[in-house]
């Protein structure tokens, strides 16, 4: 069961939060607060697991409270900020924010956050069994992205990326069920990028190991790489030799 | 025009006289006279006319251009006779040993004497300048309503623009209420998720502002949320495909000119038949040029779309027109199998592309 609060000082988003998480079989909403200091001793009384986060709010705002618990020292809630404004993205990535969602929401979009909540609360039970690796990796390499399509904000973990092609100055990002148009490079994505879960196949193409099934030899002696969902990319000879070690290897 | 400028052309010219005098000079037997006299004398002459012109034109300009004829050469009478004996009274104290080959005469005597040579010419000389003025100030007018009216052109060009992206908005927002309105009863989920993708359509119209060209790439973003929330009102029985050539992405297009097509295409292709169809939206490269085609399966052009488009395609056309003038192309056929393609085409231009602010990585 995960625990849950909801910050927001509307009655009505919370009704309709409470409404959309009734749908949730293991979210339990334990607490609801209208301000900011309602949500303090919420939190030190209950430790929520999770707590959604309204932005705008009378007295102190919804990133001041998140800044705040952080530096508290005790162990901070998951947060997804939920706003009617997309301006303070950036301040939510930055404060290591789940998901930023835009309202209004439909159930959807709220589910995929919670998704990512139930991920993450996984990989902290994992890793905190594992006390070896209690001081985690430092990896210079990004885990998740921030951008903008078709209206949204998207704040993707990297590891929901499948491929990535390139199309003259943009990348287009594939993940399960949608494609995002982003004005970047390939080179300058790739430098991102954990080189051990993604791999350059083509001068156009990005894929990620975790998504491929097979590589295969065409009958015309090209080589092409199959990802699980049955998807073919195309791949240059060049980048042949290093995909076979690093498949061995996985 | 810069005083040196006007009285030194006009020095140029009495030189110019100076040299013809010079050379008649040089032809006769009985009449034997310095270039350098005949320079200074033809110069300061010309240069105290410059002088004059420049005063009067500064002084009087804008009452010589908007005078009536008649009253204009009334004035100008009495005004031209005081020029051209001021001209002359300085000219003779300027050259008390002139005229050449006389016995000397007091002041009055000489100026008596030049008067009587050079007053007609004097009033010519004056005459024509006071007529090109004239001129001059009419062309100046007639300028200066041209490149009124052109701004004006402009600016009713970029108020009708406005105006029909205005009837654009409301047009399809209060249609799509009226689907959420009409879903919250029968399906509340879809109800949400039309709703949220509605808000995310008009986010993306706020940001955008009052520009009135935008990438490409935005335009499809756009017409993508379009497509999914018709694609939750025909239950997922059109499929839709949108092919961009990738060098497209950033050639600039007027905003919100899919979205009637493709509008045009769910009215009326698909919601008078039950039957699945398909849609496509397809960006090519022409040369110089930038096509975007949109086609439907459906019913075909009915006999009554031909002539009478309906709003939404006008809107498009009248928009390409006021953008692109005779450089752009409109046309809307009918293919074998009921397909209906509506084809524009515009010249390419690219905007200036620019990095999204918001994209960032984080290694948390």
């Amino acid at each position: 069961m995960i625990h849950a609060i909801l910050t927001d000082d509307e009655a009505l988003a919370r009704a309709k939060l409470r409404q959309l998480l009734d749908d949730e079989q293991d979210i339990k909403i334990v607490g609801e607060a209208s301000n900011a200091d309602d949500t303090f001793s919420l939190v030190q009384a209950v430790k929520p697991q999770l707590i959604f986060l309204d932005i705008h709010m009378p007295g102190m705002d919804g990133l001041d409270i998140a800044a705040q618990l952080s530096s508290s020292g005790a162990p901070t809630p998951h947060i997804i900020f939920t706003t009617a404004h997309d301006q303070y993205a950036l301040r939510a990535f930055e404060v290591h924010a789940v998901d930023y969602l835009l309202k209004p929401f439909a159930s959807q979009r709220l589910a995929s956050a919670i998704e990512r909540v139930r991920k993450q609360i996984n990989l902290d039970a994992q890793s905190a069994g594992t006390a070896a690796n209690a001081a985690a990796p430092t990896t210079q390499y990004a885990r998740r992205i921030v951008f903008k399509s078709r209206g949204r904000i998207v704040f993707l973990p990297l590891s929901d990326i499948r491929w990535i092609s390139a199309e003259e100055n943009y990348v287009r990002i594939r993940t399960a069920n949608e494609t995002h148009l982003l004005r970047e490079t390939m080179a300058r994505l790739q430098e991102k990028l954990d080189p051990e879960i993604f791999l350059r196949i083509h001068r156009s193409s990005i894929v990620n190991l975790q998504f491929v099934r097979e590589v295969r030899t065409e009958p015309d002696g090209e080589y092409s790489v199959i990802l699980l969902s049955g998807e073919k990319l195309g791949m240059s000879r060049s980048y042949r030799a290093r995909i076979s070690d690093l498949l061995t290897n996985h | 025009m810069h005083p040196l400028i006007f009285v030194t052309s006009w020095v140029l010219l009495g030189t110019m006289f100076a040299l013809q005098d010079w050379v008649l000079a040089t032809r006769s037997s009985n009449y034997h006279v310095g270039l350098v006299l005949l320079i200074k004398a033809w110069g300061v002459q010309y240069f105290i006319w410059g002088f004059i012109f420049w005063v009067a034109w500064n002084l009087l300009g804008q009452r010589i251009r908007r005078t009536e004829l008649l009253p204009l050469v009334v004035a100008g009478i009495p005004i031209s006779l005081l020029c051209c004996i001021l001209e002359e009274m300085i000219w003779v104290a300027c050259f008390p040993r002139l005229p050449l080959n006389r016995p000397p005469m007091p002041y009055w005597e000489r100026l008596w004497f030049n008067l009587d040579a050079e007053l007609v010419d004097n009033l010519v000389i004056f005459w024509c300048t006071f007529a090109l003025f004239r001129g001059i100030g009419h062309y100046q007018q007639l300028r200066e309503k041209e490149e009124a009216a052109a701004e004006l052109r402009t600016q009713l060009a970029h108020a009708q623009v406005h105006a029909l992206r205005m009837q654009l908005n409301p047009h399809f927002l209060f249609n799509t209420m009226n689907s959420i309105s009409s879903l919250i009863q029968i399906d509340p989920a879809s109800a949400d998720a039309v709703l949220e993708q509605l808000s995310s359509l008009l986010r993306m119209t706020l940001e955008r502002g009052e520009v009135q060209l935008i990438p490409l790439n935005e335009e499809i973003q756009f017409t993508e949320l379009y497509l999914a929330m018709q694609d939750l009102r025909f239950s997922g029985r059109i499929r839709q495909e949108i092919s961009v050539e990738p060098e497209l992405h950033d050639a600039l297009v007027p905003a919100m000119i899919l979205q009637p097509l493709v509008e045009n295409a769910y009215t009326h292709g698909f919601s008078k038949t039950d039957r699945e169809g398909w849609l496509t939206i397809s960006a090519k490269r022409q040369e110089t040029r930038l096509q975007v085609r949109v086609s439907n399966s459906g019913l075909g052009l009915l006999p009554r779309t031909v002539d009478r488009t309906g709003l939404g395609l006008d809107n498009v056309r009248r928009r390409l027109l006021l953008h692109y003038g005779e450089e752009q192309s409109f046309s809307i056929e009918e293919l074998s199998g009921h397909i209906v393609r509506v084809t524009f085409a515009l010249p390419l231009s690219f905007g200036q592309p620019e990095l999204s602010p918001l994209t960032r990585y984080g290694v948390a």
